[in-house]
């Protein structure tokens, strides 16, 4: 086998027999089991679904679940591999040729490949590292009417909850802001808003 | 905040011994300033200056510092108002140096009690930077940008005394957070508007 797009590692054995019998399934059948994949790539939260529709499937056409499941564990290599390269729908396609998937196949599913493209690449860019993630914002403003050193007050504060995720977990943070910080803070966010949009 | 009592006025009158006019007037400075625990330590300080005993200093120093925090409590902004708060007997010459002192320094007075008021750790300094992120162990190629924003946030300043600790806080946000909380803080800036015009 020659060099692979998708990975740099040597690819396990049962691979090329995986994809021997894939060859075995009709056009409908090899069409279904594809859709059953990108759903669960699209929604990879969505486990369960995923084996139940397998499940399905397996019955359906009269394939037992343990080999069928071998065998989307070798398919899953490839578009895995693909998103983390950033391949083309063409080197997909030339990947499933030389772990030997027949040409139609190949074709169809790198077809498939550059439909669902778009939502995977979102989806891994999503998965990056953030640091100190902020997720939510919460907010008051009122006025301070007096307090024990001064009877009659009239100023106004806003505070601020931040959450934010720390590694797991989520953390609170309190600030309080006097009017002027606040514009001050609108006026650099703002520009922050310029600036990313200048980069998009 | 403690109340102006009675035998506060005897003691103040112990400020006609004082050296000079300056003199009073740092007094009255250091008395608004100190909070209640730091009085005893004041007092100590201005007892040779003013050749009393201990205790006479000490009662001069809570009296000079009720009688300040009294004034900007109240928000007394007229020679008037400050002046009948003293007894009929009280020396003449004292009662109108300490009302001009007061005078002066009332507002910002005023200001320090607000900037020393209670409230959620404050916000004392912003900066950002926006960052383009190319690649990551889930995507070799990319161009995503982000933007990190770090928040000086000082705790309470009643809780740390001189020593206010100042943390802070670096969070990244993507476009759509940003996006988000830009919306939020035009809803916030609409209802100051409509607050402001009323």
């Amino acid at each position: 086998m020659g060099l692979l797009n998708f990975t740099r590692d040597p690819v396990p054995e049962a691979v090329s027999g995986d994809m021997h019998n894939l060859n075995q399934l009709s056009a409908q059948q090899f069409s279904a089991l594809t859709e059953v994949l990108f759903r669960f790539l699209t929604e990879p939260k969505e486990v369960e679904r995923f084996l139940t529709q397998l499940s399905d499937f397996a019955t359906m056409n009269k394939i037992s679940l343990g080999p069928l499941k071998n065998i989307v564990k070798s398919i899953l290599l490839v578009p895995n591999g693909a998103l983390k390269r950033n391949l083309s729908p063409e080197q997909v396609r030339a990947d499933f040729i030389a772990l030997g998937l027949s040409e139609e196949k190949a074709s169809y599913f790198a077809e498939q490949w550059k439909v669902n493209s778009p939502t995977l690449t979102r989806l891994a860019v999503g998965q990056t590292l953030m640091i100190n993630q902020l997720i939510d914002m919460e907010w008051k403003f009122g006025v301070t009417a007096g307090s024990s050193e001064l009877e009659k007050v009239g100023s106004i504060f806003l505070q601020l909850k931040l959450v934010i995720k720390k590694g797991s977990q989520l953390e609170n943070v309190y600030v309080e802001l006097t009017l002027p910080q606040f514009y001050s803070f609108l006026h650099e966010m703002e520009r922050v808003k310029t600036s990313l949009e200048s980069f998009s | 905040m403690a109340a102006l009592r009675d035998t506060d006025f005897g003691a103040l009158q112990i400020l006609l011994k004082a050296p000079s006019k300056d003199a009073v007037r740092q007094l009255c400075q250091e008395c608004f300033s100190s909070p209640p625990a730091a009085l005893g330590p004041l007092a100590q300080r201005a007892c040779p200056g003013l050749a009393v005993s201990a205790q006479e200093a000490e009662q001069l120093v809570c009296a000079l510092h009720n009688l300040t925090r009294h004034v900007v409590y109240r928000g007394l902004t007229r020679a008037e108002d400050i002046l009948c708060l003293f007894p009929e007997n009280f020396h003449q010459n004292l009662k109108n140096l300490l009302t001009k002192i007061i005078l002066e320094n009332v507002s910002a007075w005023r200001n320090e009690a607000q900037a020393s008021q209670i409230s959620l750790p404050r916000l004392v300094d912003m900066d950002w930077r926006v960052d383009i992120k190319t690649s990551s162990d889930s995507i070799a190629r990319m161009a995503v940008p982000t933007c990190l924003l770090q928040l000086k946030i000082q705790e309470d300043a009643a809780l740390c005394g001189n020593n206010p600790v100042v943390s802070a806080l670096t969070v990244e946000l993507s476009k759509e957070t940003l996006d988000t909380m830009l919306e939020g803080l035009g809803r916030i800036r609409d209802q100051l508007s409509a607050v402001a015009n009323k």
